[in-house]
């Protein structure tokens, strides 16, 4: 390629950078976050046991808000027009993965606040009591708004998949596998978030429930590894161009992020150490707070991973 | 969609003097440091001594299918009558996600209005006054031809009649209006 007049800058196939990789990871962390206490909170009261109170709930009441609230403020921030974001408010294509996804967070958002709101309804009424008819309102409501946002967050963490996969042009991208690898990876993050939260906050007892998220990540891993065996094997089947993004995982610095980043801290330090820890470390609070952050630190990896080497390989 | 506008690049009139591109900047008054249209010379093809270049015009191509149009999530991105991908500027957010869906790389951010921007068949003023793109009737070789493909007596017409064309990319189903007429010398490559 010899241009004879112009700069190639514009040309650069990379368009999203770290800022929308640390929203899609914000993004996942929060509606992992809500899927797994939602799905603890079923879990206990299927079994007749108290669900208020718990650590990890308690956790994903914070975890699950501060993160979507970050991650809007990095999407806002990002937009070459920050002061005229309200356009995507008011104007919807419904042809765009991205307007479903104003969509269900336009819902998912406020929800994920009362959430909250419910979980540390002393503190709330102790700083404003004026939400107390608010309050009760949406306590009646618990259970249909539990439902709501457990649906939403499985939206909110599938859309960032498919936000991608509408990319026609990058065969890293462009597959069905997408979603459901950034769905498993959101409950790794939103599982361990949860997990590093409850341990450095709310936890008193060494076994605190933390116990029944444990149990989700075998299961969470495994679906995420045969996701990424999925897509790249899938890649090798569908001609030259996606052969070509192969090189993604085999050469250069993001073969390295995904090697060391996602499949070492990802998958391989959470599973082993939880396989050949001694017993006695299991619930220390050192030992939960290592594993949690290498997989957050993974997940976090397997998102800047998708972003640059997805949009470096064009077909 | 009344009339198909076309634009068809024939490779080898083409020299690559890049006398579209500047026309064309000069025209729609785009900022140096980026570019509506540029032709790239790529090579050399070919064993010594029969070399040869390609020349391979970067433009907007105005697909029927644009995915650019598909994923804007505000509508800013869209297609008239006329069938030419536009931008409404006031609709736009600025989220890029145009920028990364179009599979020919060719829409940037205009540094002054922070809104994507690219080839539109200069449809605001030289199309407005019935007179061809800047691009085309500046080339000095007549490669470029452009008009309604609808209209049965048009040049552009008898030109994809004529002679054989092909268009980049098909395979990801975008249906592009720019069509290209391969070098004799050198293969079809899409």
């Amino acid at each position: 390629m010899n241009n004879i007049w112009g700069s190639m800058e514009q040309y650069d196939p990379v368009v999203w950078n770290w800022i929308i990789a640390v929203y899609l990871f914000m993004a996942g962390l929060s509606a992992g976050s809500m899927l797994v206490a939602i799905g603890l909170k079923w879990y206990k009261k299927s079994r007749g046991l108290p669900t208020e109170g718990l650590p990890v709930i308690k956790a994903a009441a914070i975890v699950a808000p501060v993160s979507i609230s970050l991650g809007m403020a990095l999407l806002v921030l990002d937009l070459t027009k920050p002061f005229e974001f309200y356009h995507i408010l008011l104007n919807y294509n419904l042809t765009s993965v991205m307007a479903w996804g104003v969509l269900a967070l336009l819902v998912y958002i406020p929800l994920v606040f009362v959430f909250a709101a419910l979980v540390f309804e002393k503190q709330v009424l102790k700083y404003a009591p004026w939400l107390a008819g608010i309050l009760k309102v949406c306590r009646q409501l618990e259970n249909s708004i539990h439902k709501l946002i457990f649906v939403l967050a499985i939206g909110v963490g599938a859309y960032t998949g498919f936000l991608l996969s509408a990319l026609i042009s990058y065969p890293i991208l462009n597959t069905a596998i997408l979603p459901a690898l950034f769905l498993t990876s959101a409950l790794s993050a939103g599982s361990a978030g949860n997990v590093l939260v409850a341990t450095l906050f709310f936890s008193k007892e060494k076994s605190d429930c933390i116990d029944q998220v444990h149990r989700i990540e075998y299961p969470v891993a495994f679906n995420e590894a045969l996701c990424l065996v999925l897509l790249f094997v899938g890649l090798n089947f569908s001609g030259p161009a996606a052969q070509g993004a192969l090189g993604a995982i085999t050469q250069g610095v993001w073969a390295s992020v995904f090697w060391i980043g996602v499949v070492g801290l990802g998958l391989l330090v959470p599973v082993l150490s939880s396989i050949f820890a001694p017993k006695s470390w299991r619930h220390t609070k050192g030992f939960l707070i290592t594993v949690s952050c290498s997989t957050i630190l993974g997940v976090l990896a397997l998102r800047h991973f998708v972003v640059y080497a997805g949009q470096s390989y064009i077909s | 969609m009344t009339k198909r506008y076309v634009l068809v690049h024939d490779e080898n009139k083409c020299i690559g003097c890049q006398a579209c591109n500047v026309a064309c900047r000069s025209e729609n008054n785009v900022p140096e440091s980026v570019t509506r249209l540029q032709v790239r010379i790529e090579g050399p093809y070919g064993n010594f001594p029969h070399l040869h270049f390609k020349y391979n015009r970067v433009s907007c191509e105005q697909c029927e299918n644009a995915p650019c149009v598909k994923v804007c999530p505000t509508g800013a991105a869209y297609v008239n009558d006329d069938g030419i991908v536009s931008i409404n500027e006031n609709k736009c957010v600025g989220c890029l996600y145009c920028v990364a869906a179009c599979p020919y790389k060719v829409r940037f951010i205009n540094p002054e209005t922070r809104v994507p921007d690219k080839c539109d068949f200069c449809k605001e003023s030289r199309l407005a006054r019935g007179e061809q793109p800047a691009c085309v009737t500046v080339c000095p070789t007549q490669a470029l031809t452009f008009g309604d493909a609808n209209d049965l007596t048009s040049e552009v017409r008898k030109v994809l009649d004529t002679k054989p064309s092909y268009q980049q990319k098909v395979n990801l189903g975008t249906e592009p209006r720019v069509y290209r007429i391969p070098s004799r010398r050198g293969g079809i490559k899409a």
